[in-house]
C-alpha cells in the first residue's frame, strides 16, 4: 500500500470528492507549534503503488486541516494556524495561488468542513471560540457562531440537512447549530473533557458521534441526547479525529494520539472491528473515501501519509 | 528522539538507540524534537526555493507586486524559520543558562551531525537576535499548552502547566508570558440542565427564559483571564450583535407564528451561551463553581468576613461551628460525587417538571388559564370592583374580579387590559401576554396594550414579537404614526425600531411614553446604559409610575448595577406596596449578589401576596438550592408556602419587617450559610 512522506508533520488527510485517487494533505512544521505549513496534492497512480505529488502549496504557518471544494474540483480550502484560510486551485498556476486568503479569525483555525449537500458554503472552526460561513465568492465570511467557550476543534455539516452542523469544542461540549438560527439550537456536554472531534453519521441523520480528549468516542442520538446510544473505548489516548463511513451504515473510523487508527462498529457488542498501528507518532489524521468503498488514508506527526484498503495492512508494498 | 517518548514517558536524556526507565521530562522531548527537527528540515528547506510547484516566496514578502501579496492577511505571514540560525543560537543560549535539567539533551543535539550551513539564497528574513519575536513564543505558549492537555488529560492543571513550562525554559521563553487559559471543566453540570431548557424544540420553560438572561447580562467588570473577555468584548459589541440579529432576521423565512415560536427558543439558546460566557468571566468567587474543598474553605471564610456586620442571631450560631471539619466533611461528599451529581440532578428534575407543567398548563402560548372557583362570577359589576381592587393594591383578588368580568363579557378590551396589568405586576408574564393578546384582539389599536405586549415579551426575551409590539405601538399612535410606514411590519429590523423610536422622542421630548418604549427597546439590544437613561428620563416626566421605577430598577440589575437597583426597587414599593413584581425583583437582586437567605425572604412575601407567581417559586427553589437548603425544595416544589415561611422566620433585621424573630432552626442556618454559589444571575423582569 502506498505511502507518501511529507516534509512536515501531518495534520490532516483528505480524499477529493471528485477523483478516487486524489488526496490533499495539511502539514505544519515543528509539530504545528511554529514555523511553516505546507498543502500537498497527491495522486494514486493506479499502476504502480506509489504516490506522486502533483503540487504543493507552502505556507507561513502549519496548516491544520484542508477541505475540498464540492462545487469545483481543483478548489480546495486550506486552515492555517495563523487564524487565515488559504484558498487554492490546482489548475491555476502556481504563481496565480493562493487565489484568496480569508483572515477574520483572531486565532488558529483548526477545522474545516465544506457543505455537501449544498456544495457552496464551508466552515471553519477556530481557536477564538468561533465558527464561520463561508462562501468562495465572497472575501467575508457570512456568519460568525460565537457560542463556545474555548477552541473550537472541529465542525461538520450534516449529511442530510443542508443547513445544519456541528461543532466540537474544548468546552466539552458539542453544538448543533442551524444556519438559519441566531443561535446553536441544542447544546450536548458530551464529555468530561475537551471534545476534539465530531461527525455525522451518513445514514442516520440524527446520529452523531464525538471524540474526546477522555479517549472515547461516543454515539448520540440527537432526538434523545441526554444519554449516549453508545460509548467506543479503546484508544489509550486522546481521539483525535473520527469519520463515519460513507458507505457503510455503522461504521466509523478513528484515529488518536496512541498512534493507532482504529475502525469501530457501533451497534456490535465488541465494537471495536480493526486496528491499525503503522504510524510511529500521533495520528492525527484520517479520512475514508467516498467514492472508493473500504479505501482509507491516515497521516501523523511520523510525516507519513498511508493510503489502504480497509482490511489491509496499510505498510504492505 | 520523537513524539513517541513524549507519550511514553521516555526520557528526553536517551542516547538515541538507548532506552531508559525513568522520565524526566517528556516536554523536553518536544524541545529537543523542537530543535532537531529543525536540523532535519535543512536539506529540505534548502530545497523549497527552487520548488517551482510552488512559490513560497511570493508569500512570505509582503514587498512584492504579486497580487498575493495585497491578500489580506498577508502582511501577518511570518518569514521562514531560520531554523539553522536558531538552532546554534539555541544552544549558545542554552549553555548560558544553565541548569534547565537539559544538559544531557543538549549533549545529545551536539552528537548529531553538524548543521549543514545554509548555502545557497537563503530568504531574506529578519533574524532577531535570540531567534524568536514576541509573537512566536506567545504562539509556541499557547499552542503547546494546548496540545499539553490533551495529552496530558487526566493530570493535574500544574503538571500540564509544568510541562510547558519546562519545554518553554528550553526554548528560553520567558514565563510570563500569558499563555491561553485552559478549558471551563466546571460548566458541565449547568450545560445539563440548560440542555433541558433547550433542547427541547417546543416552548420553552418560562422561568428558564427568564432568570438566564440575568446570567447573560453580567458585564465583564469581574474581570478575568484575558481571553474570556476578549471573546466576550466581541460579543456584546451593542453594534456586532444587532447587526448579527439583522442577518438572522433577513434570513428568517418561516411564518410569523413559528418564528415566533422558535424566537423563544432561541433566545433562551442565546442567554445560555452568555451564561456559560458569563460565568467563565465572573472572577467573583461566589460565581464560580466549587474547585475543592480549600479552595472553598478559603472563598467560606472570606464569606464570612464579609458578613460580619450583619447583626443577625444566624451569623453568631454559625461562629461557632468549625470550618475546618466542615469543609472536610463537604470535600469527602465532593469526593464521593454526592453533593454535585445531586445538585445537578435535582435541578434537572425541577426543569424537567417545569416543561411537563408548562406542556400541560398551554396547549400554545397566548392561552389565557382561568382560575378555578371564582367568588366574583355572578357578581353585578365585576369591573369595576377589579378596578378598586387593583387599585387597592390586591392583585390576587383583582385577578378574580376581572376574570369574572372577561367571563362575562368576552370582547371587553379593557377588562382584558386590566387583567392583563394585573398580572404583570403579579409576576405572571405567562397569563399577562396571553390576557394581552385577547385584549388587542378586542381593540387591536390600544395603545397601552401594544406597549404591555412589547414589554412582556421582552422579558420573556422574544425579540421578533417585541419588535411587533412596539412598532405597533408607533403605528397606532396619533401622533407619531406618520414615522411609521405599515409595510415594515412585516420584517422589522432592531435598528430600523430604534431609530424610528428615537425620531419620535425627539419629536415631544415631553413623552414620557416614548422614553419607556425607548428604554424597553434599549433592554431588548442590552444596550442598558440608554435604557437606563431613557427610564430616568421618563421618570422625570412621571415620578409616580412605580411600574416604571420597577423598568429602572430591573434594568439597572440587568446591568449589573445592583445597588442602584435596590434603590429604585424601593421607589416602587414605597409607592406600591404590595407590588409583587417589584418584590420578587429585589429577591432576585440579593440572590444575584449571592445573598442567598435574603433573597429568599423576598421571594416568601412575594409568594405569599401571589402565591400563583411561577417565576418567584422557581426563584425560590433555586435559592433553597444555592443555600443548600434541600429539605424545603420539597415543600417548595409542592407550593407549600407555610413550610417554607415558617423556616425563614429568623432573626431580627433591618430588612423587610415583616419577619419576626423567632424559631431559629440551627441546622437549617448552618446550611445556609454553607451556600455553594454556582449559580450565575437571574434576569428582572421590567
Amino acid at each position: 500500500m502506498p505511502v507518501f512522506k511529507t516534509p512536515f508533520n501531518g495534520y490532516s488527510v483528505r480524499f477529493s470528492p471528485f477523483y478516487e485517487s486524489r488526496l490533499a494533505v495539511a502539514t505544519a512544521q515543528n509539530f504545528g507549534i511554529l514555523g511553516n505549513g505546507r498543502v500537498h496534492v497527491i495522486d494514486l497512480s493506479p499502476s504502480s503503488p506509489v504516490i506522486n505529488e502533483l503540487i504543493a502549496f507552502d505556507t507561513a504557518d502549519g496548516v491544520y486541516d484542508v477541505a475540498w471544494s464540492e462545487s469545483h474540483d481543483s478548489v480546495l480550502v486550506a486552515a492555517v494556524a495563523d487564524g487565515s484560510m488559504k484558498v487554492y486551485d490546482t489548475a491555476l498556476p502556481p504563481q496565480a495561488n493562493p487565489v484568496r486568503s480569508l483572515k477574520e479569525h483572531a486565532r488558529e483555525v483548526h477545522g474545516l468542513d465544506y457543505n455537501p449537500t449544498r456544495r457552496d458554503s464551508f466552515l471553519s472552526a477556530s481557536w477564538d471560540d468561533s465558527v464561520k460561513l463561508w462562501t468562495l465568492d465572497r472575501p467575508a465570511s457570512l456568519r460568525t457562531f460565537r457560542e463556545h467557550a474555548y477552541c473550537v476543534y472541529s465542525v461538520a455539516w450534516n449529511p442530510k440537512h443542508a443547513d445544519v452542523f456541528a461543532s466540537a469544542s474544548g468546552d466539552c461540549t458539542v453544538r448543533i447549530w442551524d444556519v438559519r438560527e441566531p443561535g446553536s439550537t441544542m447544546i450536548i456536554p458530551g464529555h468530561e473533557h475537551e471534545i476534539l472531534s465530531c461527525d455525522w453519521n451518513k445514514y442516520d441523520e440524527c446520529l452523531i458521534a464525538t471524540a474526546s480528549v477522555d479517549k472515547s468516542i461516543k454515539i448520540w442520538d440527537v432526538r434523545n441526547y441526554r444519554v449516549p446510544v453508545s460509548a467506543l473505548n479503546g484508544h489509550g489516548y486522546a481521539v483525535r479525529k473520527i469519520k463515519f463511513s460513507p458507505h457503510r451504515r455503522n461504521l466509523l473510523v478513528s484515529c488518536s494520539y496512541d498512534m493507532t487508527v482504529c475502525l469501530w462498529d457501533f451497534m456490535v457488542e465488541d465494537a471495536l472491528v480493526g486496528r491499525y498501528d503503522h504510524h510511529t507518532e500521533f495520528a492525527v489524521g484520517v479520512d475514508l473515501s467516498v467514492l472508493v468503498d473500504g479505501l482509507m488514508a491516515s497521516t501523523g506527526w511520523d510525516e507519513l501519509v498511508y493510503v489502504w484498503q480497509q482490511g489491509m495492512d496499510p505498510r504492505t508494498a | 528522539m520523537s513524539m513517541r517518548e513524549l507519550v511514553t514517558g521516555g526520557t528526553a536524556c536517551a542516547v538515541p538507540g538507548s532506552s531508559s526507565s525513568s522520565s524526566s521530562n517528556p516536554l523536553g522531548a518536544l524541545a529537543n524534537a523542537l530543535i532537531g527537527s529543525s536540523s532535519k528540515n535543512q536539506g529540505v528547506l534548502k530545497e523549497i526555493p527552487n520548488n517551482s510547484a510552488a512559490a513560497p516566496h511570493s508569500q512570505f514578502y509582503s514587498h512584492t507586486g504579486d497580487p498575493v501579496a495585497a491578500l489580506p492577511g498577508s502582511e501577518l505571514d511570518r518569514p521562514f524559520l531560520q531554523s539553522n540560525a536558531q538552532g546554534s543560537e539555541f544552544i549558545r543560549g542554552f549553555r548560558a543558562s544553565d541548569a534547565n535539567g537539559f544538559a544531557d539533551a543538549w549533549d545529545e543535539i551536539q552528537r548529531q551531525p553538524p548543521f549543514d550551513p545554509v548555502a545557497g539564497p537563503a530568504p531574506p528574513v529578519q533574524p532577531s537576535l535570540d531567534g524568536l519575536s514576541q509573537g512566536d513564543k506567545q504562539c509556541i505558549r499557547d499552542r503547546s499548552s494546548i496540545m499539553a492537555r490533551h495529552i496530558f488529560s487526566d493530570r493535574s492543571e500544574e503538571f500540564i502547566n509544568s510541562q510547558v513550562n519546562a519545554l518553554l525554559s528550553s526554548l528560553e521563553i520567558e514565563n510570563d508570558i500569558h499563555a491561553r487559559g485552559s478549558m471551563p471543566g466546571r460548566f458541565r453540570e449547568l450545560e445539563d440542565y440548560w440542555n433541558e431548557s433547550q433542547g427541547v424544540m417546543k416552548p420553552v420553560a418560562h422561568p428558564a427564559d427568564g432568570w438566564v438572561t440575568e446570567f447573560s447580562q453580567n458585564r465583564i467588570h469581574h474581570g478575568g483571564p484575558d481571553a474570556w473577555a476578549r471573546s466576550f468584548e466581541q460579543q456584546h459589541g451593542a453594534g456586532g450583535w444587532a447587526s448579527e440579529f439583522e442577518q438572522e432576521q433577513a434570513q428568517l423565512t418561516s411564518a410569523d407564528q413559528m418564528r415566533g415560536v422558535n424566537m423563544g427558543n432561541l433566545a433562551a439558546i442565546q442567554q445560555t451561551r452568555m451564561l456559560a460566557h458569563t460565568l467563565s468571566q465572573n472572577g467573583d468567587p461566589k460565581f464560580q463553581v466549587f474547585r475543592g474543598p480549600d479552595q472553598w474553605a478559603n472563598e467560606f471564610s472570606a464569606e464570612r468576613l464579609q458578613q460580619e456586620p450583619v447583626d443577625d442571631q444566624w451569623v453568631n450560631e454559625f461562629s461557632k461551628l468549625h470550618v475546618d471539619d466542615w469543609a472536610e466533611e463537604f470535600g469527602r461528599q465532593v469526593g464521593e460525587g454526592a453533593l454535585g451529581d445531586d445538585w445537578a440532578n435535582s435541578y434537572d428534575e425541577f426543569i424537567n417538571e417545569q416543561i411537563v407543567a408548562k406542556q400541560r398548563s398551554d396547549a400554545s402560548r397566548g392561552v389565557y388559564v382561568f382560575s378555578d372557583m371564582n367568588p366574583y362570577v355572578g357578581h353585578p359589576n365585576p369591573l369595576k370592583e377589579g378596578q378598586d381592587l387593583f387599585r387597592k393594591g390586591l392583585l390576587s383578588e383583582a385577578v378574580l374580579a376581572l376574570e369574572a368580568e372577561v367571563m362575562k363579557n368576552p370582547e371587553n378590551a379593557e377588562g382584558w387590559r386590566l387583567l392583563g396589568i394585573t398580572h404583570a405586576e403579579n409576576d405572571d408574564d405567562q397569563q399577562a401576554i396571553a390576557a394581552m393578546m385577547r385584549a388587542q384582539e378586542a381593540d387591536p389599536t390600544n395603545l397601552e396594550v401594544l406597549l404591555s405586549l412589547g414589554v412582556s415579551h421582552t422579558n420573556e426575551l422574544e425579540q421578533s414579537a417585541a419588535l411587533k409590539y412596539l412598532y405597533g405601538w408607533l403605528c397606532h399612535h396619533p401622533k407619531y404614526g406618520t414615522l411609521a410606514p405599515p409595510e415594515l411590519t412585516d420584517s422589522l429590523y432592531y435598528a430600523d425600531v430604534a431609530r424610528l423610536f428615537n425620531e419620535a422622542a425627539q419629536m415631544s421630548p415631553e413623552d414620557a411614553d416614548v422614553h419607556i418604549v425607548l428604554g424597553v427597546l434599549y433592554n431588548l439590544s442590552r444596550e442598558y446604559d440608554k435604557a437606563i437613561a431613557a427610564f430616568k428620563t421618563a421618570l422625570k416626566l412621571k415620578p409616580n409610575d412605580y411600574s416604571l421605577w420597577n423598568k429602572l430598577g430591573a434594568t439597572q440589575a440587568n446591568s449589573v448595577q445592583s445597588a442602584d437597583a435596590i434603590l429604585a426597587y424601593q421607589q416602587a414599593l414605597d409607592l406600591k406596596p404590595n407590588y409583587v413584581r417589584a418584590w420578587a425583583n429585589m429577591g432576585i437582586s440579593y440572590a444575584n449578589q449571592g445573598m442567598y437567605e435574603e433573597s429568599i425572604r423576598y421571594y416568601v412575601r412575594a409568594l405569599a401576596m401571589n402565591p400563583k407567581a411561577d417565576n418567584a417559586w422557581q426563584y425560590l427553589r433555586i435559592s433553597l438550592s444555592c443555600a443548600s437548603r434541600n429539605d424545603m425544595v420539597e415543600a417548595c416544589d409542592s407550593r407549600n408556602l407555610e413550610a417554607d415561611a415558617s423556616s425563614f422566620i429568623y432573626g431580627a433585621c433591618s430588612h423587610p419587617p415583616f419577619l419576626v424573630a423567632g424559631s431559629g432552626d440551627q441546622n437549617f442556618v448552618h446550611e445556609l450559610t454553607h451556600s455553594r454559589s454556582s449559580y450565575g444571575r437571574i434576569v428582572l423582569y421590567i
